[in-house]
């Protein structure tokens, strides 16, 4: 992309006003996306995201001027820029760059763009086709099938010169089902960082059933209970829960400046014992997957509570300043527009001993919580919410009737020591996080769990 | 390479691929933000970013292709991308390009360059100073001064060629505060001219905001009257504005379908998007395809006036466009989207309506928007924050529950209207104003 002695040059003019760290990220991307309607290829979205940011700091200051001019002296001004904006003085430094490889963990197979609009096309009908016929009561199926192939660059005035290519593919189907007049809708996601060879180990039909499945099931549900009570919270995307209640607070975007109920608590036992719960940005082809984040450093496997005692945070390089603790492997931007934070990876609770059938005949009275849809965090506060995508009353340590527009409330720190029962069947499911540095690709997991009690916002 | 020599390379490119109508949407923003903790700078970020998006219409069909990197070679693997995109289509809406030689509106905008960095570094610590003047707040509060320039151009081979420029400041203030016990947070931005913000004021609101949370309780849980404040109505009004747009109710997203002319709301709604809104940070007098923008009533005293419309479905409607086509990023798709949507005030004050609500809940916040609220079936259950309402008054603060609802049972719900909405605080063609309401039907779920 650009040369290890442009960007020498560039880190150099960046560090002229005395930048004690400078940074050149550098990137292009394309972005794909062929989306259907009612059966039909309605558009296709195709990005090209093209540009380079200049970070440098000061000891607890730093600076980031961005640019989508990517030659020399576009580069060399947005440099000038930074330098400029961060102090006053003079600094003559020499920086010399050395390539590093860090390996790629996550080969692919079949480049996504190798593949034309039309075989992308048909297996999207596949899927939204399989959906349609699912039941006479899916009245409406949308689905896109998305892919990414990025292309990073990382300088840095420490020595790094390195690169990486990080390429995903994900299908995702919604249904809209309508029964006896009540419309409800369902949906399936899954993806991976691989390339189009997904399709060879994931079902395209598969996903369209599932997601009219959802539809149909919902739509002739009645409403969810409102009150406190048990859930049990079901396996894969259910990992949100552990996401936002404790995942985003464990972030140094917010732990460095205070801002996170979990602040000097590390070595001290925040969650109850059955919960160990792990980042990993190295399982091989997964959603949340990196070769190295987005600051130059390996992702690596961080163990962020074990036996419900708190081990680490997750770091970036500008947040670990202040914290006097090194990178996590944890920086992440949706772009090199975004200043980039510490954000999550692959994020789950690691698996437990229990059963999952003891699990539900453990409830007398609550919610088993099937299927997962997205939520929210304040950090501050440890506040959460999330929606119930999929629900089922608990009646006498039974699963019974299907029910709708259910979701779950509470707090960060209370609700991870009331995760009592930890089952030994692990899932993750995938998902888009937003945060400071934008929207970037992670994946939630657990296996089935039981929440002893959690307040079910329901009518 | 500049915006106008790309568009001479598109040119060339696409006569040669025999291409003869097409559109480029350019948009360039520039913005810079400092950044203040503990009273010293921490961030400063000058940013400067934008791109191209191509739209050719091939026999009868809309191919899009879109990049960052301007130069010749991109600017012809660019037609390319577009023209291949436009060869796999299949959906049977209209497509069009729009007409130049209409006549446009004048939006009040900004052409003032983006202010020094000199001056955004004192204005975030001014903010900072103002916030710390507040009692209860502690390290963790964060001020941030921003500027942002934006520039869009639409060319199309029909001879249309428009322009916008726009330049807005403002500053964020972040509070957090503390009473010894626990913490709690709230912000608050203010928009406008640097030197004339009124830092001291936006100061104030955050932190009593925040400060007002400090001890809340958790409301008790069944079916009671709901007050949403101007904030909390506005917030649900964004989440669910998707609904009045013609797009989803042609692709049968939207349950509003067959619904123009007839009552869907209570008497006192009535609901209007105005591209030009006295308050608005960016009114702008053509929409994300070049047609005029206009304003117009979407609910009209609780009858569908009219959906909102772009080119393509307006035609498929039998209508004219309302103007509402919107690109939310120079690379996405035409779609649609309000401008400033507001809820017309009522003649009550909001202590009025908690009077008229006797015991309840007043609604202040509301969060989780994009997980809890689902758009097609209108169902809600959303994470709230906010005071009980006892004998008519408001009393002690309550957090962490749930409101349950139905979207367009709410709007069927609304008992009032009150006179006290707010300007829209962020810098986007896109805002929600309302001010309170009172909603009889829906469940709070506490304790």
């Amino acid at each position: 992309m650009i040369s290890k002695e442009i960007c020498e040059r560039v880190l150099q003019k960046a560090s002229s006003t005395g930048a004690d760290y400078a940074e050149l990220f550098a990137e292009n991307t394309l972005n794909h996306a062929v989306n259907l309607v009612g059966g039909k290829v309605d558009s296709v979205h195709d990005s090209q995201i093209a540009g380079a940011a200049v970070r440098v700091f000061l000891g607890l200051r730093s600076v980031m001027a961005t640019t989508v001019d990517t030659t020399e002296s576009g580069l060399l001004r947005c440099a000038q820029r930074a330098a400029e904006a961060l102090a006053e003085g003079k600094a003559e430094i020499s920086i010399s760059l050395r390539e590093r490889l860090f390996g790629d963990i996550h080969p692919i197979r079949i480049v996504p763009a190798s593949v034309a609009n039309a075989d992308k096309a048909a297996l999207l009908k596949d899927a939204c086709s399989a959906a349609s016929e699912y039941d006479a009561a899916v009245v409406q199926v949308t689905g896109t099938l998305l892919d990414v192939d990025r292309r990073i660059l990382v300088a840095t005035s420490e020595g790094l010169w390195t690169q990486d290519r990080q390429i995903r593919t994900r299908m995702m189907v919604s249904a809209v089902a309508e029964v006896n007049g009540e419309t409800q809708t369902g949906g399936c996601r899954p993806g991976a960082r691989t390339g189009m060879e997904l399709f060879e180990r994931v079902d395209p039909r598969a996903i369209g059933r599932e997601a009219a499945r959802q539809a149909v099931t919902m739509a002739g549900a009645g409403y969810c209970p409102a009150g406190v009570m048990p859930v049990a919270i079901g396996n894969g995307f259910g990992g949100v829960i552990f996401h936002e209640a404790c995942g985003h607070s464990l972030e140094a975007t917010g732990v460095a400046y205070g801002n996170s109920q979990f602040c000097d608590k590390l070595g001290q036992k925040i969650a109850h014992e059955k919960v160990t719960a792990i980042d990993d940005g190295t399982i091989p082809n997964d959603w949340g997957s990196i070769n190295i984040d987005d600051e130059g450093t390996p992702a690596r496997r961080n163990v962020l509570i074990e036996k419900g005692v708190l081990k680490t945070y997750m770091i970036d390089k500008f947040n670990g300043r202040r914290m006097g603790m090194a990178s996590t492997g944890s920086a992440r931007r949706q772009d090199f527009s975004f200043v980039p934070t510490s954000r999550m990876t692959n994020t789950f609770l690691a698996p437990g001993s229990d059963k999952e059938e003891d699990i539900i005949a453990s409830i007398e009275y609550g919610l088993y919580a099937k299927e997962m849809g997205g939520g929210s965090v304040n950090p501050v506060t440890g506040e959460f919410n999330f929606a119930v995508n999929e629900g089922y009353i608990i009646r006498g340590g039974k699963v019974c009737e299907p029910v709708r527009g259910a979701s779950l409330v509470g707090k960060g720190s209370d609700v991870i020591q009331k995760i009592d029962m930890v089952s030994d069947n692990l899932l993750c499911g995938q998902g888009m996080c937003g945060s400071s540095s934008g929207s970037i690709p992670t994946n939630v997991g657990q296996p089935l769990i039981r929440v002893s009690s959690i307040t079910v916002g329901g009518r | 390479m500049d915006f106008q020599t790309f568009r001479q390379f598109v040119a060339d490119e696409a006569a040669k691929l025999h291409i003869e109508e097409y559109e480029l949407y350019y948009q360039l923003e520039e913005s810079t933000s400092v950044s203040v903790f503990r009273h010293e700078v921490n961030r400063f970020s000058d940013s400067g970013e934008g791109g191209v998006c191509l739209r050719c219409l091939i026999n009868g069909k809309m191919g899009y292709a879109s990049t960052q990197l301007l130069s010749e070679e991109s600017a012809r693997a660019l037609v390319r991308r577009a023209a291949d995109n436009a060869s796999v289509l299949e959906s049977s809406e209209p497509e069009f390009l729009v007409e130049a030689g209409q006549s446009y509106q004048t939006a009040a905008v900004s052409t003032s360059p983006i202010p020094a960095a000199d001056v955004l570094r004192k204005t975030a610590l001014a903010g900072q100073d103002a916030l710390y003047a507040q009692s209860g707040v502690v390290d963790g509060s964060r001020t941030e001064a921003f500027a942002e320039h934006i520039h869009i151009a639409i060319h199309n081979s029909r001879g249309l060629d428009l322009r916008y420029e726009n330049t807005v400041s403002g500053a964020f203030l972040a509070a957090v505060v503390s009473n010894g016990e626990e913490k709690a947070n709230s912000f608050k931005s203010c928009l406008g001219a640097l030197e004339q913000l009124d830092l001291a004021g936006t100061a104030k609101e955050a932190a009593d905001t925040a400060r007002a949370t400090l001890g809340a309780g958790i409301a008790p849980t069944g079916a009671m009257p709901v007050v949403f404040s101007p904030k909390a109505m506005s917030q649900l009004l964004g989440t669910y504005a998707g609904v009045f747009s013609a797009e989803n109710v042609q692709k049968g997203l939207s349950l509003l379908k067959d619904k123009e002319g007839e009552t869907i709301a209570a008497p006192s709604v009535t609901l209007v998007d105005d591209p030009f809104y006295k308050d608005s940070a960016m009114p702008i007098p053509f929409d994300g395809e070049g047609s005029p923008t206009r304003c117009k009533k979407v609910i009209e005293n609780g009858v569908l006036n009219t959906l909102l419309y772009n080119l393509s479905t307006a035609a498929a409607a039998g209508k004219a466009t309302t103007g509402n086509a919107s690109k939310s990023s120079y690379d996405s798709k035409v779609g649609i989207r309000p401008f400033t949507m507001y809820l017309e005030k009522g003649e009550l004050t909001q202590e009025q309506l908690l009077e008229k609500a006797q015991n309840g809940v007043l609604i202040d916040s509301l969060g989780g928007l994009h997980a809890g609220a689902n758009t097609i079936s209108g169902d809600f259950s959303l994470q709230s924050s906010g005071f009980l309402i006892e004998k008519g008054k408001k009393a002690a603060p309550v957090r962490s529950f749930t409101v349950a609802g139905n979207f367009f049972s709410l709007l069927r719900g609304i008992a009032a209207v009150a006179d006290d909405p707010q300007p829209p605080t962020s810098p986007s063609f896109t805002a929600f104003v309302s001010p309170s309401v009172l909603v009889e039907g829906l469940t709070i779920a506490g304790k």
